[in-house]
This record gives structure tokens, sequence and C-alpha cells, in this order.
């Protein structure tokens, strides 16, 4: 049996002139044409990549239902509709067919994995001899990762058994046709690269390339990219909720954007500031239950650990209503993601930092230097945080602190996103203690919430007659409240550290000195 | 790899359309199938429009110089694959009669590829031949196509009669009979199958039936699921399937 041939599509023209091209001119014939949104699937070890087998879900545009696709080398194994309009998650949710129990055997047990997922335009075609029989096929396949990043078009051809000197004569007719190169690699791992590289972009920490010279409008701009990458990056493992790292990433650089968005007033044109400001701010909001949940499932193994071994047993039922409430968040916060708002919204954010015209003449100081800008907007932040800092006392309710800490966030985030801008040893000893504070508030924080969680999450425990379960997650919470406590006391001196003289000063020296010649 | 052989010694009651039909579904379902075109006549080829010619002729495959790997071609269908029909298997009697172990011949060909399919269905040409000897030696089931008519009535005991009488040629070999070409309007037809059912009490309960929409596989050129998805005959081969699977 021939081996399926990749090749690169290189010629001018879309999808609709190069397939107009292998219909019309070669005389293919179109056995179907889908549009929609596929993902590929494997375990964690990567069994289906070793075994040369791709597991596809697709999901078409439309009313159509999906269906899942296990192939070998670009032949189809076997492909079912979905009952689920989900991708599985164990081999236990596979069509129970022989072929998908033979997937099934080759899973093993194991979880399924969601790898990268793009929208496509895929047609297959096929080659006929004078009996009208099919002598080969062709995949004709253009995918974009889900926020916009064109992937190279592909083109396989797929020789059938029996009938492999067909298919190579029809290579050659397709070269003379198309401009093809040979491709070694296959639509699965060119979508793997778009969506990790996501063109060039680095970890969600990274910052922008920035200058001082460089104007706002530009600059903000070069930071919204960089922090798009990032959240394109962790997309698709946000999605399939395997990894909690992928949806911090996620949220971090959301909210990134979001500070970075609330203090570009007279930078950035203000209608798209308010309706971008409004989507990220509903984008946070989607993801902020499951990320709880995550810091519940996360934490929850620490915090038993404090209790007295005779409880901690006591516990197991409530782990198990978390993982519950955990699947329900994330399917909840899948189905937002995958929502028209979200594409649409998704769209309008790269076409408005893809469009030249909307980042000039938008703002007042949006052509100013951005040093001489940015810089006005940290002290300001700055000043403002330190006076509420000042304000807290023992006294102070707790929602006093909370909004310092979002303060406080708006000021590290400034920091950090324009970091290149600023003078190192200067911004350093600025985000050391700011950090430090910001860590104490988040502890007092999230000892809160998750108290609360807890306290909501255990009444599904109060049901039953046993009540053990319900006194241990007590105990926990109880556990929480002198964390939250500790953090709360040793907020002043944390505080103290960066209201410091020294720190301070710093502040006036993150412009950066000019080199003596 | 369980192997089927659609066989009546009466021609025109329907083997190569079960052949076809019941492996289409087969592959259907995710099975990977063969189907291996012993007559001469071709039509199982034709059906999927594969050019009747076995490249180094089907005497090579028996003879064993040839893998029968080697002479495969993928249908139109995902997990389909033909052996086709090659206009000199009409001497494949003789070219058993001259091999040694003639009767071991099939099944040692169908070894090769045993790794490769779940399912193999040999489309049989209607006699009882050498060939079709070496058939029941290879089968693990025959899959008898039964008109509802007396002289059907006789073919199938004559068969039953055979295998009977041959337990060390057929080993373990299933017959399953089932009634084809129905006419459920005609009054002869519901009382042979009346009668054969309580003579034969074995015959698979699904009934294929007598159709045009089957008769247009010969204008479609492909098995009745392809263009006629749902509709009464193809409902019926899936419900021969299903019935089929659970026998073996």
């Amino acid at each position: 049996m021939g081996k399926v041939r990749r090749y690169e599509v290189t010629a001018a023209g879309d999808f609709a002139s190069v397939l107009a091209v292998l219909t019309d001119h070669l005389g293919l014939r179109l056995l179907s044409h889908d549009e929609g949104e596929r993902s590929w699937l494997d375990t964690s070890t990567g069994t289906l990549g070793r075994a040369e087998t791709t597991l596809e879900f697709r999901r078409p545009t439309g009313d159509a239902t999906p269906s899942l696709t296990w192939a070998c080398e670009g032949r189809v194994l076997v492909s079912d509709p979905c009952v689920s309009s989900t991708p599985p998650v164990q081999a236990s949710d596979l069509p129970a067919t022989p072929a998908f129990a033979r997937l099934v055997a080759l899973v093993d047990g194991g979880e399924l994995v969601l790898g990268p997922t793009v929208s496509s335009q895929i047609a297959v075609l096929a080659c006929l001899d004078d009996e009208e029989k099919t002598t080969a096929r062709v995949v004709f396949d253009r995918s974009e990762t889900l926020d916009g990043v064109a992937l190279p078009m592909m083109l396989e051809v797929l020789p059938l058994r029996g009938y492999e000197d067909d298919a190579a004569a029809l290579e050659k007719k397709l070269k003379r046709s198309v401009a093809l190169s040979a491709s070694s690699a296959s639509m699965k791992e060119l979508a793997l690269r778009g969506v990790r590289s996501g063109h060039g972009a680095s970890s969600g920490h990274d910052s922008a390339a920035l200058v001082p010279s460089m104007s706002a409008a530009g600059a903000w701009r070069a930071v919204f990219q960089n922090l798009s990458e990032s959240m394109t990056r962790s997309f698709s493992g946000v999605l399939s909720g395997n990894d909690p790292e992928d949806l911090h990433a996620f949220r971090v650089a959301v909210r990134r954007i979001r500070t970075i968005l609330q203090d570009g007033d007279d930078v950035i044109d203000p209608e798209s500031r308010d309706r971008f400001r409004h989507e990220y701010r509903w984008l946070g909001d989607v993801t902020t239950p499951t990320r709880d949940a995550d810091v519940h499932l996360i934490e929850f193994p620490e915090l038993v650990a404090t209790l007295p071994s005779s409880r901690r047993e006591e516990l197991a039922a409530f782990n198990d209503v978390l993982l519950r409430h955990r699947t329900d968040c994330q399917a909840a916060m899948v189905a937002e993601l995958r929502s028209l708002r979200r594409a649409e919204f998704g769209t309008a954010w790269l076409s408005f930092l893809a469009d030249d015209d909307s980042w000039t003449g938008c703002g007042e100081v949006a052509d100013e230097p951005v040093l001489h800008v940015v810089l006005m907007r940290v002290n300001k932040a700055n000043r403002q945080f330190v006076k509420s800092g000042r304000k807290i006392s023992k006294k102070s309710p707790a929602i006093a602190l909370h909004e310092l800490r979002k303060e406080g966030k708006r000021l590290r985030y400034l920091l950090e996103c324009f970091g290149p801008l600023f003078d190192e040893k200067a911004l350093a000893s600025i985000l050391k203690p700011l950090r430090e504070l910001q860590d104490v508030l988040g502890e007092f924080q999230d000892t809160e919430v998750q108290a609360h969680a807890l306290l909501d999450l255990a009444g599904e425990l109060a049901s039953g007659e046993d009540h053990s379960a319900l006194m241990a997650i007590g105990g926990v919470i109880e556990q929480l409240g002198v964390r939250g406590a500790d953090a709360r006391a040793s907020f002043s001196k944390t505080f103290g550290r960066f209201d410091d003289r020294k720190v301070q000063k710093a502040f006036d020296r993150l412009e950066p000195r000019k080199k003596k010649r | 790899m369980k192997v089927l052989a659609t066989y009546n010694i009466k021609g025109g009651v329907g083997k190569t359309a079960t052949a076809v039909n019941l492996a289409h579904v087969a592959a259907a379902h995710g099975n990977r199938v063969l189907v291996w075109d012993l007559d001469p006549q071709g039509a199982a080829t034709f059906y999927f429009r594969v050019k009747p010619k076995v490249k180094g002729g089907g005497k090579a495959i028996v003879r064993g110089s040839l893998e029968l790997g080697d002479a495969i071609k993928a249908t139109d269908f995902d997990n389909l694959d033909l052996v086709p029909a090659d206009f000199s298997y009409r001497h494949l009697d003789l070219w058993l009669d001259d091999a040694k172990k003639p009767l071991a011949r099939i099944r040692r060909a169908l070894r090769q590829v045993s790794d490769e399919y779940d399912y193999v269905f040999l489309d049989c040409p209607p006699s009882i031949s050498l060939t079709s000897e070496s058939v029941f030696r290879a089968a693990d089931a025959l899959l008898v196509p039964t008109i509802p008519t007396t002289l059907s009535l006789r073919t199938y005991e004559q068969l039953d009669r055979f295998v009977e009488e041959n337990p060390d040629m057929v080993r373990e070999l299933k017959i399953l009979g089932f009634f084809s070409m129905v006419d459920r309007h005609k009054r002869l037809h519901r009382r042979f199958m009346n009668e054969l059912r309580t003579a034969h009490p074995e015959i698979l309960e699904a009934t294929i039936p007598n159709s045009t929409d089957i008769e247009r596989m010969g204008v479609h050129r492909e098995p009745i699921g392809a263009y006629g998805k749902g509709s009464k005959p193809a409902r019926a081969y899936e419900a021969l399937w299903s019935e089929i699977q659970n026998r073996l």
C-alpha cells in the first residue's frame, strides 16, 4: 500500500481558486467539502501518534452532527457521528463499534487529551479511472488556529491499495498544475506548531519588544499583541482542561489586557477601549468559577493534611464533590468560550490589533513617546495604591484589602508589561516588595473565597446522614481562617516594606539614564 | 479473521448481492473486510467498478506463487477491499485438481492476510465442485440465500445433506440459510417459508426482499447501502448482518 504524500500548496490564490483547478482543470471529482472546527486527540503519552494514527473530533459549521474520525496515514479506519457535542475524554466515551473497540484497546484505559484545535475547510476529491472507480484520493485542507493564525494550505495524495501507479501519475499531473512543495509535516503537526508558537510569541510573562522612543499607541499595541499571543498559546489547553496552568496563564493574560486597556485612555480609540474592556471583563468572569474550582482541588490535599489523620479519610467524599463541581464549571466555561460572542469578540480584537487605521490619531497622547506617557500612569497608580494602603488599619473591612489588591495588580501589570522601557535596577527594587505585598493580599483573599466556596459546596454533603465529613470540612475552613488571619497580620509589615522611602524613590529612577559618551 | 462464503448450488438466488451488501455493512461498522470474487462471471467485481483482472493470474494465487495481498484492490469504501474476479477462474477446478492438497489451497491463501482483515466474504460460483469443497474447508460459515420455492428447498436440503455426510471436509462449518428475493405478496412464498422454517428452525429470521432497489445495484455499480441508505432492502441487510454476527 502506498504511503500518503503531503504537499504544501504554495500557489497564489485562495482555497476556492485552487479547488477549482483541482476539479475543473484536473477533473477530480469532489466527494465532500466541509467547514468547521476540528480538534486532534491523543493520550497524554501520545499512544495514538506513536501508532501512526490520528483521532479527530470534527464539529461542522451549522447544524450538522459532530463526528469522530480515526485514521491511519490519512486513511479513515472509522468515522462515526458523535452523540455528544464535546470531544470524548475517556476511552469509554468512544462509540461502541468494532473499529473503536480497537482504538479503546490502544488507548488502554487512558484518558484522551485534547490537542490543537483549528478551524478548517476540507475538500476530499477522487481521481477516477474509465470505470469511474476511485484510484486515488486527494485531501485539500485549509486551516487556521482559533485565534486566526493561518496555517499553510495542505494537499495530501492518498494512493489506494492496488492503484499505486495511478496515484503516482496523479501526483505528476498535480505538480504540473498547482505550485506545490513536498512537506513532511501533517496538518496536525502544523496546527500544533501554529497554536504553540503563535508565530514567534513566547510565554505569558515575557514582555513585548518596546523602546522608549516609540509612540504610546505603538507600545500599547505591541503589549496587546504579546498578551494576545499568550492567550492563544494557552487556549486549547484551557478548552481541554487537562492542566490548570493553562487556564491560569490565560487568565493572567486577560487581566493584564484589562489593566492596559484601563490605563489606555487618550492612547486608544475610546469606543474600542470601552467595548473591549467590557468583553474582557466578561471573558475573565466566565473563567473565574473554573479557576476557583482548580484552586480548591490543588489546595485541598494540603489543607486536609493539616487535619488529624482520623479526620482525613472522612473527606474522601468531599473530594468527589470538588471534582464534580470542577467538571461542571469546566463544561460551562467551554460552552462560553465556544460561543458566538467569544468568536466575534476574538475576531474583532484581532482585527483591531491588525488594522493600522485603528492606531492612527486615536487619542490625545497616542503619538507621544511611550516612556513619558507610561511613567505618568505608573506614578498615578502608585500614588493611589500607597494612599489606599496607608488607610488600611486592623479594623478595615476585608473589602478594603480586596480593593487594595486590585490597585496593586494594576500597578504591577503596568510595571511588568512595560518593563523593557524602565531602568532594570529601579524596576527590580520596586517589583520585589510589590510582589511580596501582593502575595500577602492574595493569600488573604484566597483563603476568604475558598472558605466561602467550601461552605457552599459542603451543602451537598449535608443531606446525608453522616455528618463526619461536614465536621471535617469545618476543620478545613478553620485552617483557612487561621491562614487568612496570618496574612492579615503580616500586611502592615509587608506594606511598610513597599511604602519604604528607598522603594518610593526608585519610582523616580524608572526612566533609564542616558549613557555617557 | 472470520471467513464467510455466500453459497448456493443454484444460481440467481442473490449470492453476489449478499456478499457485496453484507461486506459493505460490515465495513461501515468499522470492520476490516475483504471480498474475494471467485465467480468467473465477476459480478461482485463489477459492482465495485474494479477491472476483472488479477495481475499474474488467478492460477498463481491458487498455486501460491502470487501472494493474495498482491492481488487486492481497494474499493471506493473505507475498510473494504476486493480480490477481483478473473475470467480464468473458470479453470479453478482444474488447477485445484492438479494441485497438492487442493482443499487447503484457498484457506492457505487467506492465511496470508489473516492479520489485515476481520471478515472475508467469498463469493462462490454456483455448483458443487472442487472449488466449493475448497471454499467449505476455508470458511467458518456458509451464507446460503434461499428463494422460497420448491427447487430452492431441494437444493438447501442437498447442501445440508452434503455437509452432514462430509464432516471431515467441512469441520466446524456453520450453515446459515436465509430467505432471499422474498415477495410477501406471493402466497406460495409465504407458504414455503413457513414449511421450510418448520423443517429447518436454524434458518435465520432476517429476510431479504425481492426489490428493484437491489436490482439497481447494477446501474449504480455500488452496494445498496451507498445509494439507498435507509431503504427497506438496505435495512434488511443490516438486520441480516446483525443476526449473522450473533450466530458466529
